[in-house]
């Protein structure tokens, strides 16, 4: 999963980039509103983390340009808790929002399930097969047993869970795997795909050659 | 008064009733003495001409004096005012034809009678009286119905002829004393007269009470129309006060002395509310402003103590808490300078120099300015005031601190000091970026900063220009502010000079 964060003050754009890479995210950074808009609308995010409070471009103005053309889904970070201004975000396109301060592990909560909405899953756990995918854990299990994934690979089997019975490419992985500072090397995807296949079953992940790769319904 | 009733309406119904009830007996008990003395006076008018009457039939009786009947048109006033029974021929009936003339003349004055003719008159229903006593003392004659009590009266120096009033218990009596000595009484019951005063006096207190009830209901109905605005005043009020700010008393006619009350309040109101409003805006400002390092610090520390970091970590982890911790600390010290600049009204005022001061600031900032390779200039000319010395000080370090942020390498920043038309001048200008006109007029708002970003870079919480614009407000003065982007901004804080002379 990638995501942008846009934050001004640098102390915590970077305390927030951190904690979301270390809870497997790919995570791109941006401290005002003209560089997000840029970013959002270049790259296929899963997820925004959006201040209002930005240079040049508030974040109001930046969702509500963004909005023309991606519906990407934004977590609002307002420091004002005032009741219009939370519904004014709402209103523009922004999916949820939290009012600062606020407790990393409700980002996290709220991030999955904005995501996990987007990909049309209301559900927290997605059962493939004999494979389960327990999202809010991040664990995934073979017939009852949890299987040892690194984050990169959960992320992987996450984001094709998330897609199952569609077909993903390669370009489309890359984007929601890495961030932008990462020298995404081709083969690295093949063997975090082969190591899936290693862990949960050589038919879990499907290749479908000229097109990418899909989990079966 | 503890016992009047607190309510206003109840309070003017009170004296208002009081007032009334006494209005009506003074004039009730008035009336009715007034009454009863034209009583008195008709009574005593009455008794004189009985009395004449009787000394007439006195005269008729004394030696030489018979044989002069009363004149008839006399005589019949007698029988009106005596009540005498007429008959057919309107003559008295005791009057039988013949028997007139029987009193004889010439009997000594012992030995005096009154005419029949006069005793017989005092039998009438009317209760008039008489006693005769001669002139020793001993009674020759006085009518059935006199009291037993009447005597003869002890007047030391008797005038003769001269009637005297005198009332007797419920009787009034009428005397006269002859020349020779005689004395003549009439008197009469008034108790009959002071029946029908009394009766008037029922009929008086009887009609006064149906004024009174009448006035009172009349008051009433006023004093709860003058008391109907208080009453929506008082309603108007309760709402406010139970925090509903924005509520106004509706004001009808402004022209009375309650409509101009009202007027009054709802402006007091609307002052209220509005600074009530600028209360909570900078309340939420303030909390506002603390949210962020806040947010820094709590997500700093939730991300380091979700796992075992090395010691760098750790270190810039605590490095970015204190970064945010002395945001925190600067803005709740410019919190608490605005709020003390807000409580005190007088600054401390103080003959000084602007020069010498500006002088001292710019020694403070020179480094600074050396650091960020910005030129410092100054025009200094003598400028005493009277001023807050600290106060003005603060300003300076404020204005000299911004203009050092803002301004880029190369650039310059003059400070000048001057006189002007009773006014003292700082004036600090630099040839920086500029303001866009669009900001300037909210330069000196409360946390308003001309980038909607507030991070680390720019610094400050937006209070340092409040904070200049209140410490100049304190000194009677105004600070204000010219700028063109690309070209520089000047600020200039401009305070009365008091009566500071130029020459010191």
């Amino acid at each position: 999963m990638r995501l942008l964060v846009v934050e001004d003050e640098p102390d915590l754009l970077a305390a927030l980039s951190k904690a979301l890479r270390e809870e497997g995210y790919a995570v791109d950074e941006a401290e005002d509103g003209e560089e997000a808009l840029f970013k959002a609308e270049a790259t296929d995010y899963d997820g925004i983390v959006l201040d209002v409070m930005l240079p040049r471009m508030n974040g109001m103005e930046m969702l509500k340009r963004l909005r023309k053309t991606k519906k990407t889904p934004v977590l609002m970070l307002t420091a004002r808790g005032a009741l219009d201004e939370r519904v004014r975000g709402l209103d523009l396109g922004a999916d949820d929002y939290l009012p600062k301060p606020f407790d990393l592990a409700e980002v996290f909560a709220r991030l999955r399930s904005i995501i996990r909405r987007s990909a049309g899953e209301a559900r927290n756990v997605i059962q493939l097969g004999p494979v389960k995918v327990s999202m809010r854990l991040k664990v995934v299990s073979l017939n009852g047993e949890p299987v040892t994934l690194t984050a990169r690979e959960y992320s992987l089997v996450e984001f094709l869970a998330l897609r199952h019975g569609s077909v993903v490419s390669r370009t489309q992985l890359y984007e929601h795997l890495f961030d932008e500072n990462e020298d995404s090397l081709s083969n690295l995807l093949d063997v975090h795909v082969s190591n899936v296949r290693k862990k949960l079953g050589h038919d879990f992940i499907v290749t479908r050659r000229g097109h990418g790769y899909s989990i079966e319904a | 008064m503890n016992w009047l009733p607190t309510s206003i309406r109840w309070r003017i119904q009170v004296w208002h009733g009081l007032l009334l009830l006494v209005v009506l007996a003074g004039f009730g008990l008035t009336a009715l003495e007034l009454q009863k003395i034209e009583m008195q006076r008709r009574v005593d008018g009455q008794l004189g001409i009985v009395l004449s009457y009787l000394h007439d039939g006195l005269e008729m009786g004394r030696p030489g004096g018979a044989g002069r009947p009363p004149e008839r048109r006399e005589d019949a006033v007698m029988d009106f005012l005596l009540g005498v029974p007429l008959d057919d021929n309107r003559r008295p009936l005791h009057e039988r034809p013949g028997g007139k003339g029987k009193g004889k003349a010439g009997a000594p004055p012992q030995d005096f009678k009154l005419p029949d003719q006069h005793v017989a008159k005092f039998s009438g229903p009317n209760g008039f009286y008489y006693a005769t006593w001669n002139r020793d003392g001993g009674s020759f004659g006085r009518s059935a119905n006199t009291p037993a009590d009447v005597a003869r009266p002890a007047v030391d120096s008797p005038g003769a002829l001269a009637v005297t009033w005198e009332s007797r218990g419920v009787n009034r009596e009428a005397f006269l004393f002859t020349p020779p000595g005689e004395c003549l009484l009439v008197g009469r019951s008034m108790s009959a007269d002071m029946q029908a005063i009394a009766r008037m006096a029922w009929w008086y207190t009887g009609i006064g009470g149906i004024v009174l009830a009448l006035g009172l209901a009349g008051g009433w109905w006023l004093a709860s129309r003058a008391i109907r605005p208080v009453e929506k005043i008082s309603a108007a009020a309760t709402r406010i006060a139970q925090g509903h700010l924005s509520e106004r008393i509706d004001v009808k006619n402004t022209d009375d002395e309650l409509g101009s009350l009202a007027a009054v309040l709802n402006d007091t109101f609307a002052k209220l509310d509005a600074s009530f409003a600028q209360q909570a805006r900078f309340t939420a400002d303030a909390a506002h402003e603390l949210r962020t390092p806040l947010t820094v610090v709590l997500t700093q520390a939730q991300l380091a103590l979700a796992r075992e970091r090395g010691a760098a970590e750790y270190r810039e982890t605590i490095e970015s808490c204190q970064r945010a911790a002395k945001r925190m600390q600067g803005l709740v010290e410019s919190l608490l300078e605005l709020s003390k600049l807000d409580a005190t009204t007088k600054p401390d005022l103080r003959p000084c120099d602007l020069a010498t001061i500006s002088r001292d600031n710019i020694d403070l900032i020179r480094p600074l300015a050396d650091e960020h390779r910005i030129q410092l200039k100054s025009n200094l000319q003598p400028t005493p005031c009277s001023a807050d010395q600290k106060r003005i000080a603060q300003v300076l370090t404020n204005l000299l601190s911004n203009a050092v942020k803002y301004s880029r390498a190369g650039d310059e920043i003059t400070i000048s000091t001057h006189r002007e038309n009773g006014s003292a001048l700082i004036t600090v200008a630099d040839t920086g970026p500029g303001i866009g006109s669009a900001h300037l007029p909210h330069l000196f708002d409360r946390f308003y900063r001309a980038d909607d970003s507030r991070n680390r870079a720019t610094g400050g919480a937006g209070l340092g220009l409040a904070i200049c614009k209140s410490i100049a407000e304190a000194h009677g003065g105004t600070i204000t502010v010219e700028s063109e982007l690309e070209r520089g901004t000047k600020f200039t804080l401009r305070i009365p000079a008091g009566n500071q002379s130029s020459q010191c």
